[in-house]
């Protein structure tokens, strides 16, 4: 361009590199978070999310697929195609990606223990349908620190896992040069309860770990390294502190830049380029008024859109009632048209960086900069990720943080509007209508995923299953790369479970420390010394302090709910047992008898609420002790299933519209008090 | 309870029904005045039977030294060497000061099978006791000498603390993984007084285990002249599963109360610290006015020898203290 121009240009325009005309951005990726029930139905919606102008697909995919178990398996049953689409085979893949061309996609799977299988299935679709595996693009989630942290799909302990990682990195620069193996995301850690500094250092630490792993292998030469680190890219969240949010965007983007260039000699500027996708919170998502939601949703968005420097290269944004149920297609559609409005008709794409210059934003960052690098410092000086991870460290500082900020919701130093403040409203003409306003998973969505999986059991050859699974075991042991053995796995028509059998007897499996330990509340008020009172007096009444059995039955790892109901539950004075994810129904009770609980809680955000207490009402019953011990529950529960909870023998329901811990105490102190009186 | 209850659930819990049995734990758990004699009524009532005679082994050791998983593993091994033996884990973890409640152990590290009838865990809060078992413990335990062949006492050791597993445990095991540096300062703080045994588990990695082994057979050569030898030390790895057939068949070879610390001592000893608890200094004083727990011991059960003394209490303590103040 020539110097002209140059003189002529205005800082508020933006200019094209090449011809030095005034141009606008591209918009970034519209995604939408999807599938569920079987593979069939979530096909038919990508379909029609791709018409109604969606540029990518992002599939979500049940919890026993995630947690490596085929849907046949006891506890996966309750949760076969409930928070996204089983897959048990290639043949469901099959039917999943029907009329799909996959080499026009950008496939993005939230797929973390599994992440190997996935890969390999959608590798091995593509070499079954005649597709050049090197023109597949899209990104398998693939981050287990936050699954060890926040949302417990991992499967094998930490060490295997990264193992894993790295191998998928291995493959895919190599074969699939345009798949992102793994994706770091603090999305969940921020769900968790997450500061932006705990956010920001734990997404980098964590992408260090990975980084040095894959060096350390010595598999790549420096200048494929750099491109390995070209291809880390980031989930993240945005929270309502829309300022410091993007703030925390931008130091992001700066401390990317350091890392690679300083500890990875990346020369190569564009591989230090902090790539992002984003999917804004949902944790201060509410269940009170939750038409206000679409507001939050709305702010949560220009946090990451409004900074040029910082802007996401992918968005998916919530629906207005997740704080309610799984979202109905219209939610999503609403969601999808916030981002088509912000960037179509807005003119924010046609400006330079917006806050380039402002001291304030300069000093906002540079102070998150500084916490982060202060934490990181302090990660790998306990030895890395793993270790802070096996120590417990994370986790506990996440329990911590997030204890904070339900102990200041509950002291109203934290407004939420709606919850704390400004609580009485109209009823919203958004719950009306037939469904209530909400999602109703179909309960016989799981009988497709069964059929079909009888179906491919039948008709595949069982050597060659054999001789895969064989494969895969020694490739396991002999610590060779798992890809290839996986696919040749997928093709011979191997399950889900029996892949992540197959590695289960090789590397174990993995239970971490729950984080609660030592934990406590920052909240003292006479409502607290009101309960502990009444504590008192029941022990004296009774003999014997109050004893909670604390369970999280099933698949389902957000266990923030339980986690922060026994922290609370010890804080007024309760004897609690918890005992973390993943239990089956029977090993809760089992705890729950043996220790003659008082009560047992248990917390569901998987929607299967009404198949788990059956299973716990049997479960006392074979027992004896049906009706003798109490059963709460808490979680994303509609109302329209209380009536037949309490029918099947639940004492008390909360859901996260029951956001004051001192009243979810009092309330199961009510039914400790009763079942001693009865 | 209804007498007629109780004789049911006790005969239940003797067939190993669990919630007759964890209900029976709660009785021994009451901290109401008058839950001794109803404790001494199950035991009247389990005294009808020929019961069962526990061996008590005391487990002890650093936090994350792996002693909820190894006593896992052991307890299994019990069961199926023998086939009739029945195993209680009773594992004990530390109150909060502040709100006196507890966050109980992580129960799922032992892997016991659901439904396995003949194993069973129980957690206990120690209750703001520095002295690593709760002032439940050698109740609880006089109840479970009766249902159960073999019973782990499960505490978290922090010093002092180990000492008092000795007065309730036949024979005590302090677990420790291979020995890093600070843990040197930890062993010189009186810890090696303690075991009757030791296990040094997690041993993964060999060398480390020797070097491990070797600095242990010095310390206590040390602290212990002329007993090192009766110190048995077991290099264990639950992963690895080294090492826990040793341990086990130690645990079966054992004679009930293979070191002299018959029930009798343990009452004793237990009803100077129920007399302490209860009514404090000066409660101790007075019940060695009345010549100790000895004296009240002889020829009454431990329970009636609490009713006894607390009423005792209640009618004298009064004017012996207006005598001798």
């Amino acid at each position: 361009m020539s110097d002209e121009h140059q003189t002529e240009r205005k800082a508020h325009l933006l200019y094209d590199k090449k011809t030095g005309e005034p141009t606008t951005d591209r918009p970034w990726i519209f995604r939408t978070y999807a599938g569920h029930s079987s593979a069939r139905a979530s096909n038919e919606l990508y379909l029609s999310n791709l018409e109604t102008g969606q540029t990518g697909l992002s599939i979500a995919f049940d919890l026993a697929t995630q947690c490596g178990y085929s849907s046949d398996h006891p506890i996966a049953l309750p949760e076969v195609g409930k928070v996204g689409v089983p897959i048990n085979s290639l043949d469901d893949f099959h039917v999943l990606f029907d009329k799909i061309p996959l080499e026009k996609m950008n496939t993005s799977m939230t797929i973390n223990g599994t992440s190997m299988w996935l890969l390999a299935l959608y590798v091995a679709l593509a070499r079954e349908r005649g597709i050049d595996e090197s023109s597949l693009r899209g990104t398998t989630q693939n981050d287990l620190v936050k699954e060890y942290l926040a949302r417990g799909t991992y499967i094998f302990p930490p060490d295997a896992h990264f193992r894993i990682i790295a191998e998928m990195y291995e493959y895919a620069l190599e074969r699939i040069p345009n798949w992102n193996a793994s994706n770091i995301c603090s999305y969940h850690l921020q769900e968790a309860g997450a500061t932006p500094a705990q956010e920001l250092s734990f997404a980098l630490a964590n992408a260090m770990e990975v980084l040095d792993l894959i060096k350390a292998r010595g598999h790549f030469t420096d200048e494929q390294f750099e491109k390995v680190v070209g291809r880390i890219s980031f989930f993240v969240n945005a929270g309502i502190r829309f300022v410091e949010e993007m703030c925390k965007m931008r130091a992001f983007t700066e401390l990317w830049e350091e890392i690679t260039r300083e500890r990875y000699g990346v020369t190569n500027p564009r591989y230090r380029t902090f790539r992002y996708g984003v999917q804004v919170n949902s944790l201060g998502l509410t269940a009170n008024q939750p038409e206000n939601n679409a507001w939050r949703i709305l702010i949560e968005t220009l946090g990451v859109t409004l900074s040029r420097n910082a802007r996401c290269r992918a968005l998916q944004l919530p629906a207005w009632n997740e704080a309610l149920s799984l979202p109905r297609p219209w939610d999503q559609q609403w969601s999808l048209r916030l981002q088509q409005i912000m960037a179509y008709e807005t003119d924010l794409l046609e400006y330079p960086d917006l806050f380039d210059g402002s001291k304030v934003i300069e000093s906002k960052v540079k102070e998150l900069k500084e916490q982060a690098m202060a934490e990181i410092e302090k990660i790998r000086g306990m030895g890395g990720v793993r270790p802070a991870i096996e120590s417990g460290y994370m986790k506990s500082s996440l329990v911590r943080s997030m204890s904070e900020r339900v102990s200041r919701i509950a002291s109203d130093e934290l407004t939420v509007v709606g919850v704390n403040r400004w609580t009485d409203g109209l009823p919203s003409p958004l719950m009306g209508g037939e469904d209530g306003g909400i999602f109703k998973a179909d309960d016989s969505a799981g009988n497709e995923a069964l059929e079909s999986l009888a179906a491919t059991k039948a008709k595949r050859d069982p050597a060659r299953v054999e001789k895969a699974l064989a494969a895969l075991t020694k490739a396991a042991q002999n610590k060779e790369n798992m890809m290839e053995a996986s696919i040749e796995c997928a093709l011979a028509r191997v399950t889900t479970g029996e892949w992540a059998d197959a590695l289960r007897g090789v590397f174990g499996e993995y239970r971490p420390v729950t984080g609660i330990d030592g934990q406590k509340l920052l909240l003292e008020n006479d409502r607290v010394e009101e309960i502990r009172a009444r504590v008192e007096r029941f022990i004296e009444a009774n003999g014997h302090r109050p004893r909670i059995v604390v369970g999280k039955p099933g698949l389902d790892g957000h266990s923030n709910g339980a986690e922060v109901i026994a922290v609370s539950a010890r804080h007024v004075g309760f004897d609690v047992v918890y005992s973390g994810i993943r239990l089956t129904v029977d090993e809760i009770i089992a705890s729950a008898i043996e220790e003659n609980a008082d009560v047992i809680g248990i917390s569901i955000l998987s929607g299967s609420h009404l198949e788990l207490t059956r299973q716990i009402m049997a479960a006392l019953e074979a027992s004896d002790a049906k009706g003798e011990i109490p059963v709460v529950l808490g979680g994303i529960i509609p109302d329209g299933d209380h009536a037949p909870l309490r029918e099947m023998g639940i004492d008390d329901i909360f859901t996260p519209a029951d956001y004051s811990l001192t009243d979810v105490m009092d309330r199961i102190m009510a039914v400790v008090e009763a079942r001693a009186k009865a | 309870m209804k007498a007629s209850s109780l004789e049911a659930m006790v005969q239940k819990a003797l067939e190993g029904h669990k919630l007759s049995t964890a209900r029976l734990i709660s009785i021994f758990e009451d901290t109401r005045a008058d839950a001794p004699l109803r404790r001494r009524a199950v035991l009247d009532e389990l005294d009808k039977y020929q019961t069962r005679r526990a061996k008590f082994i005391g487990i002890t050791g650093t936090p994350g030294a792996g002693k909820s998983s190894l006593i896992g593993e052991l307890a299994l091994r019990l069961v199926a060497q023998d086939p009739h033996a029945r195993v209680a884990v009773l594992a004990i973890d530390p109150s909060s000061h502040v709100s006196g409640g507890a966050l109980l152990g992580d129960r799922t590290r032992t892997n016991f099978p659901v439904g396995e009838s003949r194993l069973y865990f129980r957690s206990q809060a120690s209750d703001l006791e520095l002295g690593g078992v709760s002032r439940t413990t050698f109740p609880v335990c006089r109840l479970l000498d009766r249902l159960f062949d073999y019973v782990f006492v499960e505490t978290v050791g922090v010093g002092q603390s180990e000492i008092e597993i000795q007065q309730v445990a036949d024979f005590v095991f302090l677990v420790l993984t291979p020995l890093g540096g600070d843990q040197v300062q930890f062993l010189k703080a009186g810890i090696m007084e303690v075991p009757d045994a030791i296990v040094l588990n997690k041993c993964d990695a060999v060398e480390e285990a020797r070097r491990s082994y070797h600095a242990l057979r010095g310390s206590l050569s040390l602290s212990r002249p002329g007993e090192e030898d009766r110190v048995r030390i077991y290099k264990t790895s639950v992963t690895e599963q080294i090492g826990l057939d040793n341990v086990s068949s130690f645990i079966l070879s054992l004679e009930r109360d293979p070191l002299g610390r018959s029930m009798r001592r343990k009452e004793l000893y237990f009803f100077g610290k129920w007399a302490r608890d209860e009514f404090g200094r000066a409660g101790l004083r007075y019940l060695s006015s009345l010549g100790g727990a000895e004296a009240l011991l002889e020829g009454q059960h431990f329970e009636h020898a609490q009713a006894a003394f607390r009423e005792k209490v209640q009618e004298g303590i009064g004017s012996w203290l207006a005598e001798k103040s």
